[in-house]
């Protein structure tokens, strides 16, 4: 009887430790990848092989995962390896952007080099959103004039490169105002900046921070359940060949109804592009819906100058004559004579287009290169859309039949015949 | 003791006492070393085993009265032996180094200060400076594998040693039992061996499924009140502590508490000789209200520490 108390404690031990090294056997074998850049082992390939490289600038041999999305490398159990991920799927948000993407030798580099990504964009009038406040303000009688005073938070600026830069901006502080159509405007309207949490619904599928645009798409969807957007895998991909329809999950939304300072959204849902590009009141012409917004849009106007602005029109230049020219004028131009100009950066980025030296590209008032476009020998020019890799030739207006004069050549003048009927 | 020892000592191999890489090793032992987080699910659970089984074997002592002349000095050796049980979890619990630890870190550092006159330089030798840091680390280190282990093997085996100077455990005199039958010693080994059997599968299935805590390292050592978490066997301290001055709560009647228990063969009425070894005599009353009067103390507020926050 007793022998077989202590056979059986033989057994049950025996037992547990098969049981134990059974649990051992079946987990699963760790993945090591020690990247380049940070020289330190990180496991975080055991569960996630699967995973796309997020883009040809940032392979995961180079950086590995962690350098961007914090997280701890050599944890194998799924909350304590995420426990510490900067910004949850997206490390891009505003809050940890500069953890996650910045640093001198990353996308917070000297201005002149143009490397300071996130400084433009923290002082950027798309995140700062302080046009629209200085605006419904000074609607309200909450401030004298249109200059912004207040963005979506406090930011300053030390180095002023424009007559409209502003030293700094106060966070957008509603509840002083006391004024019950700014506090709506507070509640219903501040969705659409950069690191402004995303309405609910497939319109307005996008993270915050540099992923906002630079992720389209993010959340893989199912499109037969409406309106879902939460907890769906992210889409792993940075790019700089940015769709129209991700620029679309914050403009041509719909609109501002100001009598109840909310926001309306459109209630089309156009699959073509010709209606899905603006929403319906917009005045466009053929090429605005042909093209993808960054052909013409520069890095400038979408992230900024590194000047706080108050107000859209003072960073947002381009125009139709940027192109095309005036009756008078033909478009600037710039020969490339120097391998690093910023548009073979941008060109090696994106390389839907092979630039060399020597090439005549179309340049903004500002300066900037339009490294799509080519101004050709033969004298005709063409642009090469960034994301659908399609060759638009485009004329110009010198010598054409246009009778505008030369002091009505901004956009919303050449719409009066131009635009499209839909 | 034997499976902390065997696995500690497996766990040296890999761990690092440093600040950065404290937590990180850890890590790699859980994860990486093949077999490793078995190892240190099973040093963690037999530690937590052992203060289970320690307290339960003091509760014991005292309610079957076996702490009587002549085996007082043996009590106060086992007394000793639990609060040295007590520090090594403490101190082993330290050296996750990870944020899990921090409150507890902090706080449980910051009680020695509030002692009066010495409670600075006591600080400032324990933690090696003026913060939990790396010196602190380094000490706990040493503390844990070297001081306190030492202290524990010798104390133990004397402790063992003392049971047979003692006249084996506590039974009433020859002449007063009724029953005069002992159990061979083929039949004490078998019966040992049977009990490390159980307990050791035991162990070793609870360290299969349920692992051992660890958490993110720490980046900045600080004490915020929305984490505070003792680890389990000081949460009635923790609990205590709410009530306001840390130097009463936190130090001074802990520390009454512990002089209570080593008093308990001294001040009570003394178990009369009949009634040694046997569940709950008559004759000492008074020790088995005192201390079920702690232990129910130490459950409750325990409990009240466990419930979750309103």
């Amino acid at each position: 009887m007793k022998r077989a108390f202590l056979l059986l404690g033989s057994l049950v031990l025996f037992l547990s430790l098969a049981i134990a090294w059974w649990m051992v056997a079946q987990a699963p074998k760790p993945v090591s990848l020690t990247p380049t850049l940070t020289g330190q082992p990180e496991y975080c390939l055991t569960c996630h092989a699967e995973l796309p490289e997020i883009s040809p600038s940032h392979p995961v041999k180079t950086f590995g995962c962690v350098i961007c999305h914090g997280g701890e490398r050599l944890a194998l159990d799924k909350n304590l390896a995420h426990s510490t991920m900067r910004g949850g799927k997206n490390p891009s948000d505003l809050a940890v952007v500069e953890q996650s993407c910045g640093g001198e030798k990353c996308h917070n580099g000297s201005a002149a080099e143009m490397r300071d990504h996130i400084q433009r964009v923290q002082t950027s009038i798309q995140s700062t959103y302080a046009g629209a406040i200085a605006n419904v303000r000074y609607t309200f009688g909450a401030q004298s004039d249109l200059t912004a005073r207040e963005g979506t938070y406090a930011v300053a600026d030390d180095h002023i490169t424009t007559t409209t830069g502003l030293p700094s901006l106060d966070a957008f502080a509603p509840t002083k105002d006391k004024n019950p159509a700014i506090l709506a405007f507070a509640k219903n309207c501040l969705d659409c900046h950069i690191n402004a949490t995303p309405r609910d619904g497939l319109a307005f599928n996008r993270f915050t921070g540099c992923a906002a645009c630079h992720t389209p798409g993010p959340l893989a969807m199912d499109a037969t359940v409406p309106n879902q957007k939460k907890n769906l895998p992210g889409v792993h991909k940075l790019t700089t060949a940015i769709p129209y329809y991700q620029c679309n999950t914050c403009h041509n939304r719909g609109n501002y109804d100001l009598r109840t300072m909310s926001f309306v959204e459109r209630t089309d849902q156009p699959t073509d592009r010709l209606h899905a590009y603006y929403q319906p009141i917009a005045q466009f012409t053929r090429c605005e819906y042909t093209l993808d917004c960054v052909d013409c849009h520069t890095r400038t106007e979408a992230m900024g100058d590194g000047d706080i602005h108050s107000n859209k029109m003072e960073i947002q230049y381009i125009q139709c004559k940027t192109c095309h020219g005036t009756p008078t004028q033909l478009p600037l131009t710039k020969t490339l004579t120097d391998p690093n100009d910023i548009a073979f950066r941008q060109a090696f980025l994106n390389p839907a287009v092979n630039l060399k030296v020597g090439d005549t590209v179309l340049v903004t008032e500002k300066g900037e290169p339009l490294w799509n476009t080519r101004a050709l020998p033969d004298g005709t020019y063409q642009m090469l859309g960034k994301v659908t890799k399609q060759v638009f030739p485009f004329k110009l207006v010198m010598g054409s039949s246009c009778t505008q004069t030369g002091e009505d050549q901004s956009s919303a003048y050449c719409h009066k015949c131009h635009s499209v009927e839909r | 003791m034997l499976v902390l020892g065997i696995t500690g000592m497996l766990e040296v191999f890999y761990y690092i006492p440093t600040p950065e890489n404290a937590a990180l090793s850890v890590q790699t032992i859980s994860y990486l070393v093949p077999f490793g987080g078995l190892i240190r699910n099973l040093h963690f659970w037999s530690a937590q085993l052992l203060l289970v089984v320690t307290a339960v074997h003091l509760v014991r002592v005292v309610f079957t009265g076996s702490y009587a002349p002549p085996r007082r000095f043996n009590y106060i050796l086992g007394l000793i032996l639990f609060v040295l049980a007590i520090l090594l979890d403490f101190t082993g619990y330290i050296l996750r180094w990870d944020q899990g630890i921090q409150w507890a870190l902090v706080v449980g550092t910051n009680l020695i200060r509030t002692i009066p006159f010495i409670g600075e330089t006591l600080y400032t030798l324990l933690i090696g400076g003026t913060q939990p840091g790396a010196a602190t680390l380094i000490r706990f280190y040493a503390w844990h594998l070297f001081g306190l282990t030492l202290a524990a093997l010798i104390l133990m085996g004397w402790h063992a040693f003392r049971v047979r100077r003692d006249g084996g455990i506590a039974l009433p005199p020859p002449s007063l039992r009724t029953d005069h039958e002992r159990i061979h010693r083929f039949e004490l080994v078998r019966r040992e061996v049977l009990a490390m059997v159980f307990t050791g599968a035991a162990l070793i299935l609870l360290s299969t499924f349920i692992p051992a805590p660890i958490a993110a390292p720490i980046k900045e050592i600080s004490a915020s009140v929305s984490d505070a978490s003792a680890p389990w066997f000081f949460l009635w301290v923790q609990q205590m502590l709410k009530w306001g001055d840390p130097f009463l709560w936190g130090v001074a009647v802990p520390l009454i508490i512990l002089t209570l228990l080593a008093l308990i063969p001294y001040i009570f009425p003394k178990p009369a000789q009949p009634e040694l070894g046997c569940w709950f005599p008559k004759s000492n009353r008074l020790a088995q209200v005192a201390l079920g009067a702690i232990v129910l103390w130490v459950i409750i507020l325990t409990l009240l520490a466990l419930l979750p926050k309103t």
